[in-house]
């Protein structure tokens, strides 16, 4: 630990308070206290309204599945990039890091001519099929669990790395096959990790707007998710709706934070 | 025959790791593999585990063939080198591992795990948690959990290596102790010579991926079959054109005996209860030599000492160097 003088420690904390608290605290504080400035008549009126109850279910289903998909794939790839040499997997693990970098927009664009109805390159096969990708349930799940992807993999990835696979080995001498080995010994040592990543995707997934905004269509009461709907009141100069949802956004991301760093044990390396 | 291992080779790149290696591990033995670093000897014993899989030949395990078994199918128990603990699992649990996963009632498991326990002398910390326990513990915690699906044959990969040095001479007691009860067929890895020759029935000598000499622990010290395992197992020193033991060469404050070679004594160093000499001959030759510390005081060595050398004859070195037990004299190779 580095020793600082007593002004100095003190003017590093203002600034790093100061920072968040302009940042992050005020501007959502003040959600708050828009939301509840009439006590909770805005609220119960906000989930009154059809659109918006419709919105914030439909929020629901898509971050579930987007989660599940990217439990499932974030842990099968981060095994694959840290047990096994594969040609090409240093490129794999780049590809990874994209959706961090690239805007959602262009997420949205992209699936959009892929698997668009009339020109996309799959879209028209799968629409003879009977399969609706864009503007429809399918491509809003697929755009979020894109921007989504490399938040399971990058907290899983090191953990990985850090436990070897040594308990894997002995558990194989030990006449344990591939599944017993992983449901008994690997999953148990990475639990939370995945736990931190399924959080993060969480969270990410309730608030993806640019990528979804594209490939839903954005249709009132059919293809509009809850960060959609916070846009159109807003516009449509229905502050307090538009408040109210943003709350139960933020409240629901918050809630996730807190009931996992309140259930994750003390010593983290479990 | 327990182990067999015909003409196994395996390379990583352009490393060769074992070079076309053969050799057959008795049943019920203590076999050590031993070794310098990176010589191959835990790519071998990996290898009979099946956490390896060797390029080519094959390995037979208790007339089984097993070159293309998985690992999970040999039946072998396997010990690492840094324990390897499941350490989400509590000690009785991680020692039920493998009774578990051959579904086992839970009655059976409970009664073995104990049995296991108290063989390891760990009944008391069955409910704690492996980061509780000290290394030899879980080294021991690791040995029972190996042995309790009553392998075939045990592997040991450098299973002391990462304990100190007062923890590794009791466990390597314990082990020796272990085997003469439990009789299972023992394969361990080491690069320590002093941990072979103790605790082995049996030493494979391994380096640069080929087998030098197979023995036991006297026939290895007595009659090495090259200057490789004569240097691995002892320290060796060359006396005029003899290659020697330094605690094999009699030392003389006289010219004495007939062939003695005349030195003075460069460096005296003492290390607890042996002297070591470093005596730089007339003919240029630096020679190192080991006396007991009462031998040193009872020719009056010194720094500068004027001695004579000579490889001391069988019977003769048994009477000068009695005080170092176990020790046994090396007939020079001319």
């Amino acid at each position: 630990m580095v020793e600082l003088s007593t002004p100095v420690k003190w003017l590093l904390r203002a600034v790093a308070l100061g920072y968040v608290f302009m940042l992050v605290a005020w501007p959502v504080a003040l959600i708050v206290q828009q939301t509840f400035a009439d006590g909770l008549t805005t609220l119960s009126d906000t989930l009154a309204d059809p659109y918006v109850a419709n919105a914030l279910r439909l929020t629901a289903v898509i971050a579930f599945w987007a989660v599940v998909i990217n439990v499932v794939f974030g842990v099968t790839i981060s095994i694959l990039l840290v047990r096994f040499e594969f040609p090409g997997k240093r490129l794999l693990s780049a590809l990874i890091d994209v959706p961090l970098s690239v805007s959602p927009v262009v997420v949205g664009l992209a699936l959009l001519l892929v698997y668009n109805g009339r020109t996309g390159w799959f879209g028209p096969t799968l629409e003879s099929l009977g399969y609706q990708v864009i503007f429809n349930g399918p491509g809003m799940i697929m755009a979020t669990c894109f921007v989504a992807l490399p938040l399971v993999i990058r907290e899983v990835v090191p953990v990985l790395t850090e436990i070897g696979d040594d308990q894997e080995q002995a558990a194989r001498s030990l006449g344990a096959n591939a599944r017993q080995t992983f449901l008994r010994i690997t999953l148990p040592s990475i639990k939370w990790a995945v736990v931190y990543g399924l959080v993060l995707s969480l969270a990410r997934s309730l608030g993806e707007f640019g990528a979804v905004k594209i490939v839903s269509g954005n249709f009132t009461g059919l293809t509009q998710t809850a960060t959609l709907v916070v846009e159109q009141k807003y516009q449509n100069f229905e502050q307090e709706a538009a408040y109210a949802t943003s709350f139960i956004l933020a409240a629901a991301s918050v809630l996730c934070i807190v009931v996992v760093s309140l259930l994750r044990p003390k010593e983290s390396h479990s | 025959m327990s182990i067999e291992v015909r003409g196994v080779t395996k390379t990583f790149g352009d490393f060769v790791a074992l070079d076309n290696v053969s050799v057959s591990l008795p049943r019920g033995q203590l076999t050590a593999l031993l070794g310098p670093s990176g010589g191959g000897k835990s790519t071998l014993l990996r290898i009979i585990a099946g956490l390896d899989t060797a390029d080519s030949g094959s390995i037979e395990i208790e007339g089984v063939d097993a070159t293309r078994l998985p690992a999970q199918k040999r039946n072998v128990g396997f010990v690492f080198q840094h324990y390897a603990v499941f350490k989400h699992l509590t000690v009785a649990r991680n020692v039920a591992f493998g009774l578990e996963i051959r579904k086992r009632s839970k009655r059976e498991v409970a009664e073995r795990v104990d049995e296991l326990l108290s063989l390891v002398h760990l009944s008391q910390f069955a409910h704690r948690l492996p980061a509780q326990l000290s290394g030899g513990q879980r080294q021991r915690m690791a040995l029972a959990r190996a042995l309790a699906v009553e392998p075939s044959v045990l592997l040991l990969d450098e299973p002391f290596g990462a304990l100190d040095a007062k923890v590794r001479k009791e466990l390597r007691d314990w082990l020796r102790r272990l085997h003469d009860e439990v009789h299972v067929t023992t394969v361990f890895v080491t690069h320590d010579q002093e941990e072979a020759m103790e605790v082995a029935d049996e030493i494979v000598v391994i380096n640069d991926g080929r087998i030098e000499q197979v023995g036991t622990p006297d026939q290895l010290y007595d009659e090495p079959a090259n200057d490789f395992v004569m240097g691995f197992l002892g320290e060796v020193t060359t006396l005029g054109t003899v290659k020697i033991r330094p605690h094999d060469i009699a030392v003389s404050p006289t010219p004495g005996l007939a062939g003695a070679i005349r030195g003075t004594v460069d460096r005296m160093l003492r290390v607890g209860f042996e002297v070591r000499l470093n005596v730089h001959t007339d003919q240029g030759q630096d020679v190192t030599v080991r006396v007991t510390r009462a031998q040193a005081r009872s020719l009056g060595l010194v720094e500068g000492s004027e001695v004579w050398l000579t490889p001391a004859p069988v019977g003769l070195h048994a009477v000068l160097v009695s005080s170092m037990a176990g020790a046994t004299p090396v007939p020079p190779t001319p």
